[in-house]
């Protein structure tokens, strides 16, 4: 496989990701997005680790910082669904709506 | 003092009562009085002061320079006006003084001193100007004093209205008048009035006759609204809502007269123009007859001696339309001193009485107000144009000039407006003294008010009556400060003016003297309906000109309220409108977001990556 | 067709797959396992392109920890028996609209960079000891900071999921 797929399938799975996170009706599938998007980010890291670069450690630490990163992101993400669902008993992101005119 | 000091201090002395009166003193309104009298007395001393002295170079100003127009301001200093001057200053300060005791109740006395003072300064800076320009402002001014002071009890709707049609009917004459007198500076460059009418290099040989005709044309428009001519006549009557002593100086006297002073101050040039002087002939002898018989029918003191002033300013314009400037400036005077002379008698008897109506007048007692009737009848002879008065002397100078200078048809028409004033002037005579009987209202000659003939009233009337009797004499001095000859008479020539005077008072003796107080012209009821209507010429204006103006203002009305300021408030509502429509943007949804910046940035990585 | 493309075809099935599951289902524990499913895709893709210690990394974390801690968040909230909001069809229009114009912008882009390739490297590049020298050494910064927030997550976390207690 040569970089340029690896790359285009990054492009896919991000895309999907931002389908995702743009169009369902439930947080955590958002979430689940938004982890696709940055698992697309770090598969772009690692396509350019072994086909562009000299010292192949640098894209491994990255990705694994990604990884680190993205972790502590959800964990805040899933304590807000937490407090959100005890407030509201929904967990729908059209019902959120403070910010309206 | 030298002559800058002394006419500075004429015109401005009253200027400065004024602003004094008018900022700081509406609390004490017996210091405004004293002050105004000052400065009223001051005008005068220092006007006298200036006749004496003769006539000497004109002061001059220099105001502004337009490229090559250059404008002053100053003061002329001629025969014509220190004389002229001098008469204002002299009337005015017997208004004032008379108007001491006339509004001795009314709670806004202030005011009324201090818009006397600035009316005075006005019209004595109209007297004495040099400037054409100069003379315009101040001649609105004058109609500006005039303004205020015939609406002075604003609180009456009547004086109120009374005011603003005075003022709107000189305005439209003074739309002429502007109009002129910038012709007058496209044709010759300048407004100084003495280059002016210099023969070798003023207006007359330097513009084309037509030229000069339509100037003297748009001028005489000014003087038809100022001076009360046909057809800008009807405010007159209707001015007479203002105080009596306001009546007496303004409109007999002295503003109704600047139009007049105005066509004598630029005789040169009228003389030269012979169309206009003849439109001028037919239009002040049309005026002069039908003032008249309005004048014959009233029943209101004080209308009768409005109608009579518009008659007697078109009789002063026949004569100088007919050639003679001596003429009209003598009667000019000497109508300004019997005019207010008669004006401030029927204050006396308006105060007393608390009637305008002459009938009511005379049968409360009128005649027993011994020194206003003899005021009262010293006046109405002169008016009348009886000898040994000045009234007498004026009017034969006029009969001779009409005779010398136009046809026959205007001197016949001057004799049957001199019939008509006897008439008129004796009627208003008989029916105060001699009613048909006595009603004397309960109470003696003392009132409420202290005495019938308070001095301050009576003082002026006796200066005003001396004034009027033997202002004949002042013939030859009027003559000479005009650098005229004046002319003289045979017996013989005199015999037509003392016979219709005669006439006329031996016709009203008949109808008013005795018997049943009624005029000929009850028997001639559709006669007595049309000039007691005033020829209906104001119910025309009212008719066409008022309701055609109050249409057109309540169109252009609409359409401002709904056009353009309901556009402007249409542009409003549609901002609102589509901002209430871009808020729905504003959803709250985070998705909704998002989604937007992806949009925008994939169409930017699109542009870029597809062609850019 | 050797073995090694086949391989690699498989993980990227998996993984769209797995994506593709993650992103159109309507229940949401089918949601979760599309996510395992395209994670394990992707850590074999990790695996294929060189660094056995990164796949085992991202199984590790990110499907041991993440997704797990997605599921007990799912319980938590009782989003099983909550019944799913109807799908809102403009608004999927909008972000399929969205999401497509970026992956169209994406492609273009790629299509138009040249890369610049190198030969791989040599295999002692590619050791672990490389990684955790790399880790203390140069990105040491990053590594602590890294710590750093992972504290601030913990704190952060348990402060806005905690049960506020009302006064007595």
């Amino acid at each position: 496989m040569t970089l340029e797929m690896y790359l285009l399938l990054s492009a896919v799975l991000f895309c999907l990701g931002l389908f995702g996170a743009l169009s369902q009706r439930n947080l955590i599938a958002v979430l689940i997005g938004v982890e696709l998007m940055m698992n697309a980010a770090s598969l772009n890291f690692m396509a350019f680790n072994r086909f562009s670069v000299t010292d192949p450690s640098t894209g491994q630490v990255f990705v694994l910082i990604i990884i680190g990163l993205a972790a502590a992101e959800v964990a805040i993400f899933l304590s807000i669904i937490l407090n959100l669902y005890r407030q509201r008993r929904t967990i729908d992101p059209e019902s959120i709506t403070e910010l309206r005119y | 003092m030298d002559t800058t000091h002394l006419i500075i201090a004429t015109t401005f002395a009253p200027f400065v009562s004024f602003v004094i009166a008018i900022l700081f003193l509406h609390r004490s309104p017996r210091l405004a009085q004293a002050i105004v009298i000052t400065g009223a007395a001051v005008a005068l001393g220092c006007a006298v002061q200036l006749w004496l002295a003769g006539p000497v170079e004109p002061l001059r100003y220099l105001w502004f320079t337009s490229g090559a127009i250059e404008l002053h301001f100053g003061f002329l200093l001629d025969g014509l006006n220190l004389m002229f001057g001098v008469v204002v200053a002299l009337i005015t300060l017997c208004v004032i003084i008379y108007s001491v005791g006339y509004m001795a109740h009314d709670p806004s006395k202030t005011r009324y001193f201090a818009l006397l003072a600035f009316f005075e300064w006005a019209m004595l800076s109209f007297v004495y100007a040099v400037d054409l320009l100069q003379s315009f402002i101040f001649w609105e001014l004058v109609g500006l004093a005039s303004f205020f002071l015939i609406g002075f009890w604003y609180q009456k709707a009547s004086a109120a209205e009374a005011a603003r049609k005075a003022f709107l009917m000189t305005r439209i004459g003074d739309v002429g008048l502007l109009v002129g007198i910038l012709v007058v500076l496209m044709t010759a460059g300048h407004f100084d009035i003495p280059g002016l009418l210099d023969p070798e290099r003023g207006l007359v040989a330097r513009v084309a006759p037509a030229t000069l005709t339509a100037i003297t044309l748009l001028i005489f428009i000014g003087i038809v609204g100022k001076s009360a001519q046909f057809p800008l006549h009807t405010w007159l009557p209707d001015a007479m809502e203002g105080p009596t002593p306001v009546s007496a100086l303004l409109h007999s006297a002295t503003m109704v007269a600047a139009g007049v002073f105005l066509m004598a101050r630029l005789y040169p040039l009228f003389l030269a123009a012979e169309t206009t002087r003849s439109i001028i002939l037919v239009i002040a002898t049309v005026t002069a007859l039908l003032a008249a018989t309005m004048a014959m029918v009233d029943r209101d003191i004080k209308k009768v001696l409005a109608y009579s002033s518009i008659s007697q300013l078109g009789f002063m314009l026949m004569a100088l339309a007919a050639g003679s400037l001596f003429a009209g400036v003598f009667h000019l005077i000497t109508h300004a001193m019997f005019k207010a002379l008669l004006f401030l008698c029927s204050g006396l008897f308006i105060h007393h009485f608390a009637t305008n109506d002459l009938e009511q007048i005379g049968q409360a007692g009128g005649r027993s107000m011994k020194l206003t009737t003899i005021g009262l009848l010293v006046g109405g002879a002169a008016l009348a144009g009886v000898p040994p008065l000045s009234g007498f002397f004026s009017k034969e100078e006029i009969f001779a000039a009409l005779g010398h200078g136009s046809g026959t048809v205007f001197t016949i028409a001057a004799l049957v407006v001199a019939f008509l004033t006897a008439y008129y002037t004796f009627r208003m005579i008989f029916l105060i003294v001699l009613p048909a009987r006595f009603e004397p209202a309960s109470g003696s000659d003392e009132d409420a008010h202290g005495s019938a003939e308070p001095w301050t009233m009576v003082f002026p009337v006796a200066v005003l009556t001396v004034g009027a009797a033997i202002g004949g004499l002042w013939g030859q001095q009027i003559a000479a400060a005009l650098n005229v000859q004046a002319p003289t008479h045979t017996l013989g020539s005199m015999l037509p003016a003392i016979g219709v005077v005669l006439g006329g008072i031996g016709l009203a003796w008949v109808d008013f003297g005795r018997g049943e107080r009624a005029g000929f012209l009850s028997r001639l009821p559709a006669l007595q309906t049309l000039f007691s209507n005033g020829w209906y010429i104001d119910t025309l204006y009212r008719a066409v000109f008022v309701r055609l103006t109050n249409w057109l203002a309540t169109l252009l009305h609409g359409v401002e309220v709904k056009g353009l300021d309901g556009g402007f408030d249409q542009v409003g509502f549609g901002l609102l409108r589509s901002g209430d429509g871009s808020r729905s943007l504003q959803s709250g949804w985070v998705q909704f977001y998002g989604g937007c910046v992806v949009l925008v940035i994939g169409a930017i990585a699109l542009y870029v990556g597809m062609g850019g | 067709m050797t073995a090694e493309t086949i391989v690699v075809g498989v993980f990227v099935i998996v993984a769209v797959a797995g994506a593709v599951l993650a992103v159109r289902s309507q229940q949401i524990l089918h949601n979760i396992i599309g996510l395992g499913i395209s994670l394990f895709g992707i850590a074999g893709l990790f695996l294929q392109l060189g660094s056995p210690f990164v796949a085992a990394m991202q199984v590790l974390i990110y499907i041991g920890g993440i997704v797990v801690a997605i599921v007990f968040a799912m319980m938590l909230s009782m989003a099983m028996t909550i019944n799913p909001p109807a799908r809102n069809l403009p608004k999927t229009i909008f972000a399929a609209i969205g999401s497509g114009l970026f992956f169209a912008g994406l492609v273009g882009l790629l299509s138009k960079t040249h890369f610049v390739t190198r030969p791989t490297a040599a295999d002692e590049a590619w050791a672990v000891s490389r990684i955790g020298n790399a880790l203390l050494e140069h990105y040491n910064l990053v590594f602590e900071t890294l710590s750093v927030v992972l504290l601030l997550a913990i704190v952060g976390a348990i402060l806005i999921a905690r049960r506020d207690r009302t006064p007595a």
